[in-house]
Order: C-alpha cells, then sequence, then structure tokens
C-alpha cells in the first residue's frame, strides 16, 4: 500500500520536472514534433498537422478556454462557479439575438454582458445571501436554460427563429497573414519531415483567423497580468487562500467577489456568443452541450493557473478537432502513446528499474497489439480521452494541484478564521 | 377578524374558480366527442419547426384538403421532456376531444405505449417508430436509406474530384441505414471515388443531432482533404456542413436531409451550397394514416414508407443537379420502387462492387 503510494508520488514528481523545467520541456515538445512528424509520414495520414486541423483546434478550443478562464476567475477569488454552464447558454442567446439586431461584434459585448449579469446574480446568492455555492451555481445552470428557451418563444417567432433557434446572425470576419499564409501553407503541402509539420500547425495561425478569436484570445494574457502584476489581482487571489486575514487588512472581500463573479459570468458568456455568433452562425438549444463544465475541467487540468487553463482547453479542443474531421487521425496516434511509453520505459531501464520497464513496455506492446488488430479506435475513446487525461492528472499530480486553500468555503463578513 | 374573512372570501373564490375551470375542462372533453379533431403531439418545437414537425403538419393539411371539417390540435415538445411530460401530452389531446392523434419522433415510445393501452378507442400513429403488439398504433416506418442511396448516386454523379464526404449525427442503426444507402449509391455509379465518413457524437451523447459546430468542422475537414460533395444525415449539426461549403464557394457542394433543407429559414444564406436533399416523406405517411382512420382501413403495426409509395425522394431546388443527373435518378426511383435494386442499411455490408 505505502509502496504504491510511493510510486505514484514520485511518478508525479518526475512529470512534474519535466513539466516544469523549461530547456526538458524545449527537448520534450522538439521530441514530440519529430515524433508526430515521423508518424505523420510513415501512415500518410496528413490531416494530424494541416493548417485545417489548427483552425479547427483554434475554434473549439476557444469557447472551452473562455469558460475555464471565468471558472479561473470565480474560483481565485474564492467562489466555485458550476453556473459556468448556464452563463455560456445565457451568452449564446442574447449573442444571437443582438448580433441578429445590430451585428455580431454588439451581439459578442450582449453575450458578455448576459453572462455578466447571471454572474452578478451567482455573487448575490453566494456571497450576498450565502446560499451554498454548488446549490446556487445549479440553479444558474437551470435558470439560464430555461430563460434561453422562454425569450426564444417571445423574440424569435415570426423573424426566422422557432422556440428553439434564433434567425441567422453574421459572423465576425476573419483575416489572413498575406504572404506569410501561402508560404506555410504551401511548404505544409510538400509533405517534408518535420518542416511540413511546423509550417502546417504554424499555417493555421495566419490562416482564416476569426478576429473574434483574436480578441477573445486576449483575455488569457490580460487575465495572467491581472493575476499576477495587479493590485487587484493581488487581492483577489486573497480572497481566495484565505478571505478573514484578507478582510482583516482592509480588503473588501464581497466587492472583490462581486467582480470577479461578473467577470467570470461575462467570460463564460463571450465563450457563448463565440458558440452562437462564430461557429454556428445562430443560437440553437443546448447547443453549449456541457461545456461549462469542460470549462471547469479545463481549470482543474491547469492547477488554477491561466496557461494551464490553455493547456487544458486545447486538449480538449484538439482531441474533438481531430476526431470530428478525421477519426483514422486518431488511430495514428496510438504510435505515439506506443513511442512514448517504450521510451520512458527505456528512461527505466538506464535506471535499472526492471519493474517500471515491463510495466511501460508491456503497455506499450498491448497498445502496439491494439493498433495492429484495429484499424480504427472506437469512437467513445476518443470523445473520453480528454476527460480520462484530467482523471489520470488528478491521480498523480494531485500532490502537486494547488486550488485556493477558500475556493467553495462559505465566508461572512466579520467572522473568524 | 376582518382579514379572516377576507382571507376565507380569497380562498372561496379560488376554489369556485378551480371548480369552474375543471367543469369547462370536462364540459370541452364531453361535448367534443362528435367534433372531428385531430391532435399533433410534435418533437422538439412547434409545426413551423422545419423537418419532421412540419412535414406532419403538411401531411395533416393535405388530408384536410379532401376531408373537410377535420381541424388539428397541437402541442409541442421542450427540450426538457421526460416520458412522463410526453405523456400527459398525449393525454391533454385525448381530454381535448382529439381522436385520431399523431405523434412525432421515436422520443414518445414509452409515453405512447402507456397511454395507447389506456385509450384503446383513440387511434394513434407514431413516426419512426412501431409499437408492438398495440392494437390502436400504426407505425409509420421509413426505408431512408433508399433516399440516401439516390443522392449518394448524385453526390458520385456531380463530384469533380472524385471524393465524397458523409456526417452522421450519432452512431445509431438509425442513423447507419442512411450512411449503407449513401454509399452505396455512391459506389454504385464508381467504385474508385474516395469516400470518408464521420458521426458527430457516439450513444448514449445524442448531441450530434444539435451540433452545428462540429459539423462545421467535420465539413471543413472533408472538404480540405479533397471532398467537394458532403452529405449529412444528422438535424441540426448538417446546417454547419452547408455552413462550411457555403463558405469555401463554388464547387463544393452539401447535401441536406429528410425535408427539403434549401427551404429552412436557418439555412437560407447557405442554400446556394445544398446541391439537393434525401427526402424522408413523413407527410406522406402521415397523410396516409388520417385516410386509413376515415376510410375505416386502419391496420395496426408497422407501415413501410419507400419509393414505392413516395416515402422517399430527393429535391431538385436550384437546380443544382444536371439534367442527365436528375433522369438518371428518377430511373433508379423506379427501380428502388420495383425492387430490383435492394439497399442495404448496414453499413459496414457495403463493399466495393465486384470488377
Amino acid at each position: 500500500m505505502s509502496n504504491s503510494q510511493a510510486g505514484t508520488k514520485s511518478i508525479g514528481n518526475r512529470l512534474w520536472k519535466i513539466i516544469t523545467s523549461p530547456s526538458r520541456m524545449m527537448l520534450t515538445v522538439g521530441a514530440v514534433v519529430i515524433l508526430v512528424s515521423v508518424i505523420r509520414q510513415f501512415t500518410g495520414i496528413d490531416d494530424i498537422t494541416s493548417p485545417g486541423a489548427t483552425g479547427a483546434t483554434i475554434r473549439f478550443t476557444i469557447p472551452i478556454l473562455m469558460a475555464g478562464l471565468g471558472g479561473l476567475w470565480a474560483e481565485r477569488s474564492g467562489v466555485i462557479n458550476i453556473g459556468l454552464e448556464g452563463m455560456m447558454i445565457l451568452g449564446t442567446w442574447f449573442g444571437a439575438w443582438f448580433g441578429f439586431l445590430y451585428g455580431p461584434w454588439v451581439g459578442i459585448l450582449a453575450g458578455a454582458i448576459g453572462g455578466a449579469i447571471a454572474g452578478l446574480l451567482h455573487a448575490v446568492l453566494t456571497v450576498r445571501v450565502g446560499i451554498d455555492q454548488a446549490v446556487s451555481g445549479l440553479a444558474i445552470n437551470l435558470l439560464g436554460a430555461g430563460t434561453a428557451r422562454f425569450l426564444s418563444g417571445v423574440f424569435f417567432i415570426g423573424k426566422g427563429g422557432d422556440v428553439n433557434i434564433s434567425p441567422q446572425v453574421n459572423s465576425t470576419g476573419s483575416f489572413t497573414v498575406p504572404g506569410l499564409s501561402p508560404f506555410l501553407t504551401t511548404i505544409a503541402h510538400k509533405h517534408i519531415l518535420v518542416i511540413s509539420d511546423i509550417a502546417g500547425v504554424f499555417a493555421g495561425f495566419v490562416t482564416k483567423i476569426n478576429w473574434a478569436s483574436l480578441v477573445m484570445f486576449l483575455a488569457l494574457p490580460l487575465t495572467a497580468w491581472i493575476l499576477w502584476k495587479t493590485r487587484f489581482g493581488l487581492r483577489m487571489r486573497f480572497c481566495g487562500e484565505n478571505p478573514v486575514a484578507a478582510e482583516s487588512l482592509g480588503v473588501n472581500v464581497y466587492r472583490t467577489r462581486f467582480i470577479a463573479l461578473a467577470v467570470s459570468g461575462g467570460l463564460a458568456g463571450l465563450g457563448g456568443a463565440y458558440i452562437s455568433i462564430v461557429s454556428t452562425g445562430n443560437y440553437l438549444e443546448g447547443q453549449t452541450a456541457g461545456r461549462g463544465y469542460i470549462g471547469l475541467a479545463a481549470v482543474i487540468f491547469g492547477n488554477w493557473t491561466p496557461a494551464g487553463v490553455l493547456g487544458g482547453s486545447v486538449l480538449f479542443g484538439l482531441t474533438d478537432a481531430l476526431r470530428v474531421r478525421q477519426s483514422t487521425s486518431v488511430h495514428a496516434l496510438l504510435l505515439i502513446v506506443i513511442s512514448l511509453a517504450a521510451a520512458y520505459g527505456l528512461t527505466k531501464l538506464r535506471k535499472k528499474d526492471w519493474k517500471g520497464f515491463i510495466i511501460n513496455m508491456a503497455i506499450a506492446g498491448l497498445v502496439l497489439a491494439y493498433y495492429m488488430v484495429n484499424k480504427v479506435v472506437p469512437d467513445e475513446f476518443v470523445t473520453f480521452f480528454p476527460n480520462l487525461t484530467t482523471i489520470l492528472v488528478l491521480a498523480f499530480l494531485s500532490q502537486r494541484l494547488r486550488p485556493p486553500a477558500m475556493a467553495g468555503a462559505p465566508y461572512r463578513k466579520g467572522e473568524e478564521g | 377578524m376582518q382579514k379572516k374573512t377576507l382571507g376565507r372570501a380569497l380562498a372561496g373564490a379560488v376554489a369556485a374558480g378551480l371548480a369552474l375551470s375543471v367543469v369547462s375542462l370536462t364540459g370541452t372533453a364531453a361535448s367534443a366527442a362528435p367534433k372531428k379533431m385531430i391532435g399533433i403531439a410534435f418533437d422538439l418545437g412547434g409545426k413551423e419547426q422545419p423537418g419532421f414537425n412540419q412535414l406532419a403538419y403538411i401531411g395533416y393539411k393535405t388530408f384536410a384538403k379532401t376531408n373537410p371539417g377535420w381541424t388539428e390540435k397541437d402541442l409541442q415538445g421542450n427540450g426538457g421532456d421526460t416520458d412522463a411530460s410526453r405523456a400527459q401530452r398525449l393525454k391533454l389531446l385525448i381530454s381535448a376531444g382529439c381522436n385520431p392523434i399523431v405523434v412525432v419522433g421515436y422520443s414518445y415510445e414509452n409515453a405512447l405505449k402507456t397511454v395507447a393501452a389506456a385509450n384503446p378507442k383513440i387511434k394513434f400513429s407514431i413516426v419512426d417508430d412501431n409499437i408492438d403488439g398495440a392494437a390502436n398504433v400504426e407505425g409509420l416506418l421509413f426505408h431512408a436509406e433508399e433516399g440516401s442511396y439516390l443522392v449518394g448516386m448524385a453526390a458520385a454523379l456531380t463530384t469533380k474530384t472524385n471524393s465524397v464526404g458523409f456526417i452522421g449525427g450519432v452512431n445509431i442503426p438509425l442513423i447507419q441505414a442512411f450512411e449503407a444507402g449513401f454509399k452505396a449509391g455512391v459506389y454504385k455509379v464508381n467504385p474508385k471515388i474516395k469516400y470518408q465518413s464521420t458521426y458527430a457524437s457516439n450513444p448514449p451523447d445524442f448531441s450530434g443531432f444539435n451540433a452545428p459546430d462540429k459539423g462545421h468542422e467535420a465539413a471543413l475537414g472533408m472538404y480540405q482533404n479533397g471532398a467537394d460533395v458532403v452529405y449529412s444525415a444528422a438535424g441540426s449539426t448538417g446546417q454547419g456542413a452547408h455552413k462550411a461549403a457555403f463558405e469555401l464557394g463554388k464547387g463544393h457542394w452539401s447535401i441536406g436531409v429528410d425535408a427539403d433543407e434549401a427551404l429552412y429559414a436557418s439555412n437560407a444564406k447557405y442554400k446556394s451550397a445544398i446541391l439537393t436533399s434525401a427526402l424522408k416523406n413523413v407527410d406522406v405517411g402521415v397523410a396516409s394514416f388520417l385516410s386509413d382512420v376515415v376510410g375505416n382501413t386502419f391496420k395496426p403495426g408497422a407501415h413501410f414508407f419507400d419509393a414505392s409509395n413516395g416515402g422517399v425522394g430527393f429535391t431538385t431546388t436550384g437546380n443544382y443537379l444536371s439534367k442527365a443527373t436528375v433522369a438518371k435518378l428518377n430511373a433508379i426511383k423506379y427501380s428502388l420502387a420495383s425492387g430490383a435494386i435492394v439497399v442495404p442499411t448496414d453499413p459496414t455490408k457495403v463493399t466495393l462492387p465486384q470488377g
């Protein structure tokens, strides 16, 4: 028992070291790029590193990233926000309706406001009234869905919509970097080892990028800057770690949490508006499809840091993009799993850790056998893959995960710690 | 004291009101018995919801034209429906005096099972489903693979890149039959065509019928990998595929499903990219059921609709299909109707034709 625990911890430690050391990270990234490239060349599945796959990944990632950042703002200030899904739904509705009336950019702003209103409601219920944070969040999810349905019935019927669908909305424009985009795309289509892969991925970043994607992505550096470089960010994190101490040092915990939750809802609303205006082109009931909850998973995956949230969102976005575009891509990715397990096994061998070596080689062998026998990976597994990764992160790195200490704990003004 | 009397008066008024409403309810039910009213319980959305709902309503209208005196009462389905709320909806139609009742969509299966058994005098029909052993339910089933076969041929005859794609909503046998028909139609024309296929979600996740963003990316992926015609049998998800074809512009086609998708308000912008739609004529099924009831030819159990009785077909809205293609498809429709061509329903069984 204690032995296995120690084992888990050491895996966690080692993974953590690989992830945190910059030089090692560069090496790891380089190795993965070469690996993916070789596998692409070998299997002939060129979609993995195509510009189109990058573009799709960006469009799937942005809504999850927005929800994730929303979750980060809320939890850093000490309030868990399960209501992200409901806030996103309001974002899709307000985005579509105001986008239909006044154009897409007004729609995006309206989506943010719609989400922020729900965020403020969450603040009133949890911070002011003192309702359990999970209960309030669930209530907001139900309320968001119900409100959107009701408003659709009132506003959309007779305007080219129905109780569950809005009229069509124009999308925000997109841009392509002239010169660079065709240059990189040409290289990508040549299928040269490594070079074409890197060019393909980068071409995706400069080809037909929606302005809304770019603008919303800026929320990430902005959040990082506010959280770590500004006085407000420091106070916000303080409220999440120890609200009693913060209050005693003159920080207005209630006000800070109100602001944080309004921003949290606003970000989720932006994600919703992105879905209805950019991804879809109209509001459709149920189109958020649980992405608010996935955003929360990205927060945990990302260890409550902005960069980590980005990592988690990309994991979900990338899996979705590869699966939906070409399910055979994922089959090729199994080769990566095999190679990584084998390589890790070999490092064990160097340290004369026979048990680790055998386990890793066995994993590699099993996956390889599976790869040889089956032509496709079951779609169900692919869909579940990011969730599984999040669970593995929780299992192996839980010693290293550091949520805000008082996130989720009720707090009343004037209370003692 | 005064407060108390006021309270009592209020309570009395409320009780009287309740009693009145009960009386009025039973009153209508009693007087409605001789009334000729058809009940329609819709799937998600109302009668203007393009797709099955609208088609079922059109089926009623076709029937009403030749059978004057019949009216209809319809109730909408909700996103949060449960078996209980669906059963409640059917009971409401019954208490309003509706008979027969058209039930749109297999999601009503469990609700209808109980309600039909409890009301043996009411005649029901259910779209896309059949309830075994129920003596008062007609199941309206469609050989959708035949319509898909037709548009598969249309895709193969239209493609310039010799590459086509299929997007399914949810990976279930109902949708796999669409893929099988499409694939068989494609290979019938040209066995050398490159064929791609994907499903937006897997059961028990049914979001794949309602995910235009995934349809958009899936179709983009297929077009970028060489396809120039993509068929979506995926409900609202197909809207995303139309969007992708529209964005890529000339030479990229999308094919709709169930009803003429080029006429949907939600596809208004993209209709220049919709090559054709594989029809599943729910209206034909509904009109046939209503005529059966009126003509005393009602027969419980499964009723099949296919190319032989106008149950499936394809559209030519926008005239994007060439004249030669349309002629060929019409000829194939006759072969389907006569049974000369039998379309498979399992996509894994569709292999390249010999030679």
